[in-house]
């Protein structure tokens, strides 16, 4: 026995060698996680197509690490709930990274899986709490809530000086954080918040909260929803007659809003981060030329192209590292300063924060275009 | 004052809505005793078949009363067929099964046609063209009414006393209403049963449907899911007002909408469903049979 044992062990560290090489096979899975169908369908499609695209770019340059990309998407429908069947379902795939998701409150119900089972995950989610766990695996692509709630501050009490603020946000993880945040900006700017209030998203009539609105004769409505909210507050707010300006957080940039909103989208004012079209970098110009060439329009918002951004970093730092360790590319990804990215430098924090700004207000247009109004 | 004359007109003009598929709600309940679950998502067809007729057979941009009217009377007819179909296949071979087995075919048939919406229309929002009706905006003393809310008011209201004269008037109406009170008898008299539930299914079926297309044409975004919430309400007020019961179904409706504005305007959003259903069972202990509901003896 004492013989064999050495002999045995032998053959097992081989067979487990053998086993774990056809397990690790020839492909490395990278998953989506996203909205693809559900009332935010065109971010969540945008975002699974941004990464397709790029996949497909890599793996005809020989992929990574000598090894094909392989996509594997799972729909969250943007709900906590079908965010957690997607997390155990990736998990059990076996990504590497998982990409996404759109939403904050998506993100989060799926951030834990992905930590305890050591999967990177890089998302867009703006809310505040996303980093609070300061879970290794997590790098946030975009800016967080109090960034954008810091310049909206400004914007109102500096830009436009505002006397009467009204604050309004729907109920969603990602809504209510970024109102909190834009409430305790405006605070210690001294702004004057005549009310805060609530709407239920998607139950489409708002006039009896804005006629409540109405009375207090505010200067502007800031809303920190999603479009599909935010485009039918407007109409109904132009409807109603409430003269006071119409003021949208970053999730109200989309195409969709202006249809919602129809004729009485011209005036209102938008606050995100610079749209895909006017970004600088070149990299960013030949994404959307061959992103359009590949599905004849384009990207819904700037948010895909975060997401992309994190994912080029995944991809930069198994590159960087040459290791599948899910580890070492997190600690090459902490490291990572001014990694060129469509959506300008990427930097991440030692928490996954992204490090960075550059918040713009644009003005809707007759055309529906964008016109910069403040930087 | 004036916000909450304003707050009226808001919740008249949901309101209006809500009676109108609820009058769907409580005719099939009247004549069939089944409460008919798929109805809200036939609401939810309406809206996707009425976008589709005005955009690809009138082709956008038309905003000519005719062929708006036109896309109405059209839809409205389909959705009518639709209903029939619906009774035919889910609900007439269980007609003499116990209730319960009708419930969820009935429950069955709302989930049939909530994803065929979804597979022939997609899973995204749909986006009604904003010129259906003139933008116009009248402002009276402070108060906002707009050419949609007038058309959402004064069509419904028209089309609820038609209703009311018809059941109440009519010789189809009559024997509606002998239908609702004993079937057997009915037919004893020699009135064609299955062709009263098959009208009723048709006006039920086309208010919704005509519900469907203000919903549409008043909030612009649809979704194949939204069948569920207007239905839910609907059903509340058809409840409200006493099952079975016409005129109860509109008072309901129309209740419904008020209660829910002022609720959102003089309390906060947050609570105005949490409040709707404790008027619902406020009313249900005080009256069971709803506001306009008849005690009727039970048949031993």
């Amino acid at each position: 026995m004492t013989k064999m044992f050495p002999k045995f062990a032998a053959s097992l560290a081989v067979c487990t060698a053998l086993v774990s090489a056809s397990v690790a096979a020839d492909v490395i899975k990278i998953g989506v996680q996203a909205p693809i169908t559900g009332q935010y369908a065109s971010e969540g499609q945008s975002i699974d197509n941004g990464v397709r695209l790029i996949v497909d770019q890599f793996n005809a340059k020989g992929g990574i690490l000598g090894k094909k990309i392989e996509v594997v998407s799972c729909d969250d429908q943007g709900t906590a709930q079908q965010a957690a069947i997607c997390a155990k379902k990736l998990v059990n795939e076996g990504v590497k990274a998982v990409i996404g998701s759109y939403t904050s409150g998506a993100t989060e119900a799926a951030q834990t899986t992905y930590f305890r089972a050591g999967i990177l995950q890089t998302s867009d989610g703006t809310s505040d709490s996303l980093i609070t766990h300061k879970y290794w695996t997590f790098f946030r692509n975009s800016f967080p809530n109090s960034a954008e709630a810091e310049y909206t501050a400004k914007y109102f009490v500096d830009g436009k000086k505002y006397k009467k603020i009204v604050v309004l946000s729907d109920y969603s993880s990602y809504s209510t954080d970024l109102a909190d945040s834009v409430v305790k900006a405006l605070k210690a700017k001294n702004g004057n918040i005549i009310y805060e209030g609530k709407i239920k998203s998607g139950t489409q009539n708002f006039t009896a909260a804005l006629t409540k609105i109405k009375s207090m004769d505010p200067d502007v409505i800031y809303y920190s929803g999603y479009y599909t909210d935010g485009g039918l507050l407007r109409a109904q707010q132009i409807q109603l007659g409430i003269k006071a300006d119409f003021v949208g957080g970053d999730s109200n940039d989309n195409p969709d809003f202006m249809k919602l909103a129809g004729g009485s989208a011209e005036g209102t004012f938008l606050i995100n981060v610079p749209t895909p079209d006017i970004l600088p970098y070149d990299i960013a110009k030949q994404f959307l030329v061959d992103y359009k060439a590949k599905y004849n329009m384009m990207p819904a918002s700037i948010w895909s192209l975060m997401n992309i951004d994190g994912l080029r970093a995944v991809l930069n730092g198994m590159e960087t590292t040459k290791s599948e360790d899910t580890k070492v590319i997190a600690a090459a990804m902490h490291k990572l300063k001014d990694f060129p990215g469509i959506t300008g430098p990427v930097t991440f924090r030692e928490d996954g924060e992204r490090l960075g700004g550059g918040y713009m207000t644009y003005e809707v247009q007759a055309d529906k275009s964008y016109k910069i109004v403040y930087k | 004052m004036d916000i909450f004359l304003q707050q009226i007109v808001n919740g008249l003009t949901i309101g209006s809505l809500y009676a109108l598929v609820a009058l769907g709600y409580t005719m099939v309940y009247g004549v069939m005793r089944l409460i008919n679950f798929a109805h809200g998502d036939l609401v939810a067809l309406s809206a996707f078949v009425g976008l589709t007729v005005y955009t690809q057979i009138f082709g956008e941009g038309i905003t000519s009363l005719v062929a708006v009217i036109a896309v109405f009377m059209f839809t409205a007819a389909i959705i009518a067929v639709v209903g029939v179909l619906l009774e035919r296949l889910a609900y007439r071979p269980l007609r003499t099964a116990p209730r319960l087995s009708a419930v969820v075919s009935a429950l069955g048939a709302g989930l049939v046609i909530q994803n065929a919406v979804m597979l022939i229309w997609g899973p995204n929002m749909k986006i009604f063209p904003s010129e259906i009706f003139p933008s116009t905006i009248w402002e009276i003393g402070g108060i906002v009414v707009t050419f949609t809310q007038v058309m959402i008011l004064g069509i419904s209201a028209m089309l609820m006393v038609t209703l009311f004269f018809f059941i109440n008037r009519t010789k189809m109406g009559t024997a509606i209403r002998a239908v609702a009170i004993d079937q057997d008898a009915a037919k004893l008299m020699g009135i064609n049963v299955n062709r009263i539930i098959m009208v009723i299914f048709i006006i039920g079926s086309a208010l919704g449907a005509v519900a469907g297309l203000f919903i549409g044409a008043y909030y612009r975004g649809i979704t194949f899911d939204m069948g569920w919430m207007y239905g839910l309400n609907a059903f509340v007020a058809a409840i409200m007002g006493g099952i079975g019961n016409i005129p109860g179904a509109m008072l309901g409706g129309l209740l419904l909408g008020l209660f829910n504005a002022m609720i959102t305007g003089y309390i906060s959003s947050q609570w105005a469903e949490t409040f709707t259903f404790i008027l619902l069972i406020v009313i249900l202990v005080f009256r069971p049979t709803g506001i306009l509901g008849e005690t009727v003896a039970e048949k031993v």
